[in-house]
């Protein structure tokens, strides 16, 4: 039977420092693509991940285990990249990633995905960090909404409200959107 | 039951994700029913909270996570190893010497085994009941009878109230006086 995250931890903290590769193999996927969808830059995405790994074993020593492991990584992840956007000035991406679905054969079909995707993107990178990040945790990440006030450090309905508003507005963005192309 | 367009559309979000109580599900649904512009409002949510999921991850190759996993471990080899705060590891000292817990019954265990066999050692043994008088008579009469020409003589009883009185005769275990004495 896999250890639990609580076992590893205790492991590390016991000297195993090794050990802290099981917490990284399990966890870098789902850490990268929230640090992924918050600056949609693959390299800013990976380094940013990397940091997020490298702070939690740094502070392995400081954790309660009153939360899980992962809501207190995804705490990590999710500061590191509200620090990158607020040193970049929360700048909206000029080029914004929106890599391609696999399996596409009508070529038109495939554009206008990418141009909906890409739409998607810039309207939720245009959203305020507190938003854009509550919408990536509910929405690609299913975390219910005390999840992520935990992982925000904000109240419950600080985070219910922040969600809300994202999605309004997301929806008026992409309202205009489907406006300016005509409507789908 | 609130079924005003304007609280009803506070409530599409959670009724896209299926978030509302039952009762509270089916009061909105039946009010999507009969409102259009509701209606059309909560599919255009949908569509929003749909498109939003379906945005793409990138899936990254075998070798970006090789070359992840190596870039993590050479940063935190780089580090001062992590370590529970003082009284975790105190705690953490206690519960694996748990068995600990259980030293002072053992060690009442042990002192009371101890003392009890020290005890038994040094129970003083019963003294002998004092020897009764007549026993104590008959030891001393015997040591002195030991020394009497008279018990060589005992053919010449004359002095048969001599005889009479040496206890020694009265003994049980020396027999009885003869009948007539």
């Amino acid at each position: 039977m896999a250890q639990t995250d609580f076992e590893v931890i205790r492991q590390v903290l016991a000297g195993d420092t090794e050990a802290f590769e099981t917490l990284v193999r399990r966890y870098q996927q789902p850490i990268f693509r929230l640090t992924y969808r918050m600056t949609r830059n693959l390299e800013d995405a990976r380094d940013l991940a990397q940091e997020a790994f490298v702070q939690a074993y740094r502070s392995l020593g400081n954790f309660q285990q009153r939360a899980s492991f992962s809501t207190w990584l995804y705490r990590i992840a999710m500061n590191v990249s509200l620090n990158r956007l607020k040193a970049a000035g929360h700048e909206s991406p000029e080029e914004v990633d929106a890599q391609v679905p696999d399996g596409q054969a009508d070529a038109l079909a495939r554009v206008l995905q990418d141009e909906r995707d890409r739409a998607v993107a810039v309207a939720i990178a245009d959203l305020p960090p507190q938003q854009q990040a509550t919408l990536t945790l509910r929405v690609h990440h299913g975390l219910s909404h005390r999840e992520i006030a935990e992982v925000l450090g904000c109240a419950e309905g600080t985070a219910k409200a922040n969600y809300f508003h994202a999605v309004r507005a997301l929806q008026h963005k992409l309202g205009a959107f489907r406006d300016t192309r005509g409507g789908d | 039951m609130i079924d005003r367009c304007d609280e009803i559309r506070e409530e599409l979000i959670g009724y896209a994700e299926g978030d509302l109580a039952p009762a509270r599900h089916h009061q909105v649904a039946a009010h999507l029913g009969r409102c259009a512009a509701c209606a059309r409002e909560a599919e255009r949510l949908a569509e929003v909270l749909e498109r939003t999921r379906a945005l793409p991850a990138p899936e990254m190759t075998e070798a970006f996570w090789a070359d992840f996993g190596a870039t993590v471990r050479q940063r935190i080899s780089r580090e001062a190893p992590p370590r529970a705060p003082v009284f975790q590891r105190v705690g953490a000292w206690r519960d694996r010497l748990a068995w600990l817990r259980l030293m002072p019954a053992l060690g009442a265990a042990v002192a009371a085994g101890v003392l009890l066999a020290f005890g038994v050692a040094r129970i003083p043994r019963v003294p002998p009941s004092p020897p009764s008088a007549e026993s104590v008579a008959v030891g001393e009469s015997l040591a002195i009878a030991q020394h009497l020409d008279i018990l060589e003589h005992l053919d010449e009883l004359e002095y048969l109230d001599l005889l009479e009185h040496l206890t020694v005769l009265r003994a049980p275990e020396l027999g009885r006086l003869p009948a007539g004495s």
